[in-house]
């Protein structure tokens, strides 16, 4: 009779997956409200209005902190000013860097060496045709590590700008099941429509709560009149039809692209505009 | 995985693992704490890419092992990263805080953790206002 008292897995795997867990359970303890701004379709400036929310809350008194969760197109570290700066690793994890308005960020373009410096992998096994393999597991790791091994501190509101698509967000709800919320962002127009509504119906699906939905680029504003930009979609309808509150719209303006570029939110500035009151009054009803 | 003796009846217990030179396969050695036959293990490049991948170690070293923060990222990551070991954090002189102090609030703490970050890179103890200065030429900061 085989002497099964012996057998046992000395590696362990699964208790070294269950303790992620743990860690990233432990790390949110210290954050009261984790709210994800995806959108399912790229180029709706959903990153921008992210950078933009966690300055408005900053500037409402809350210490915020933003997570860079697009992993191949990093760019809330160049939005909020935080560029250049070096992760360091300490006892308590690794420090994230400070951005405008003290906004404490991570994101992965905060490890690669230079400008120029795509995101890609050493290979594990020297077979980089068998990437498919482990590249999807191993980037679901890497937002895991994000979230469990910065070292957050006490937060107030922790927003993770999530990259386009919808699948990094069934990942998103295994590793933060009680998150507090999504924000959908989505633009005038029926193709953008098209691509959220299939995102808004994925993150129902991995059962997330849907806080509200941002229609951005509403128009072109110089200031005094709104040109419509998208004759065809209102957001106001779009919000109805997919049954989610609508948090309102944010007109286009010139001066956001360029704040936003030169790593300054543009509301920081512009409270006063008509782009940065709707996202003050967007950013108060997170 | 685990294996069992097939004379003894007893299950075999690891005893070490080593990776090949290209990172591909892993020899995974168990022995019989009965009579102490041993066989090895060959992993194939799939399920040593998909363990890795998972952030998990596998063998004598998992027991020990706590991760250290953000290994994947740092070890994965092609042309490696510029993650930095904390070393001692430079003393604030009272001459550079009141100098900080007259950046605008909102981009306080953001130049606080640049300066630092020049300071702690060159090996400066303290940030005085001469370190600031030759901080801002060297990154080409205006305005701060």
């Amino acid at each position: 009779m085989t002497n099964h008292s012996a057998v046992h897995d000395e590696s362990n795997v699964l208790g070294q997956v269950l303790a992620q867990r743990e860690r990233v359970a432990a790390r949110l303890a210290h954050i009261q409200r984790v709210v994800a701004v995806m959108s399912g379709k790229g180029g709706v400036g959903k990153s921008a209005l992210t950078a933009n929310l966690a300055a408005a809350l900053a500037m409402q008194g809350r210490v915020v902190g933003v997570l860079d969760a697009d992993i191949h197109g990093a760019s809330a570290a160049a939005m909020l000013g935080a560029r250049g700066q070096r992760v360091v690793i300490g006892e308590n994890g690794a420090r994230p860097a400070i951005g405008v308005a003290d906004v404490r960020v991570m994101s992965m373009d905060l490890f690669l060496s230079d400008e120029d410096a795509p995101v890609t992998w050493g290979h594990p096994g020297g077979l980089a045709a068998d990437t498919y393999v482990w590249r999807g597991t191993l980037e679901a790791n890497v937002l895991r590590e994000f979230l469990a091994d910065t070292d957050w501190g006490e937060l107030d509101t922790l927003l993770i700008d999530m990259p386009p698509g919808a699948d990094r967000f069934e990942t998103l709800m295994r590793l933060v099941p009680n998150l507090s919320g999504a924000l959908v962002v989505t633009i005038p127009s029926q193709v953008s429509h098209l691509v959220v509504r299939r995102a808004i119906a994925a993150a129902r699906h991995a059962g997330a709560r849907l806080l509200g939905l941002v229609e951005n680029m509403a128009g072109l504003t110089d200031g005094e009149v709104t040109h419509e930009l998208f004759p065809n979609g209102r957001g106001e309808d779009f919000a109805a039809e997919v049954d989610v509150p609508y948090l309102g719209r944010v007109p286009f303006d010139p001066q956001l692209a360029r704040t936003t570029d030169a790593g300054r939110p543009f509301v920081l500035e512009h409270a006063e505009s008509a782009a940065g009151r709707a996202i003050l009054t967007i950013a108060a009803a997170l | 995985m685990k294996f069992v003796c097939d004379d003894c009846r007893r299950a075999m217990e690891l005893v070490d693992n080593t990776p090949s030179e290209d990172g591909g396969s892993m020899a995974i050695r168990y022995t019989c704490p009965n009579c102490g036959r041993s066989i090895s293990m060959i992993t194939n490049p799939g399920e040593t890419q998909m363990v890795r991948s998972l952030g998990v170690t596998i063998g004598h070293e998992a027991l020990s092992a706590q991760p250290e923060p953000m290994a994947i990222i740092r070890d994965a990551l092609a042309g490696g990263s510029v993650a930095a070991t904390t070393g001692p954090e430079p003393m604030w002189t009272d001459a550079a805080l009141r100098r900080l102090a007259a950046a605008p609030t909102f981009v306080q703490g953001m130049v606080r953790r640049l300066y630092t970050d020049y300071a702690r890179q060159k090996g400066y103890t303290e940030i005085t206002p001469a370190v600031m200065t030759e901080a801002r030429e060297a990154l080409g900061m205006t305005g701060v």
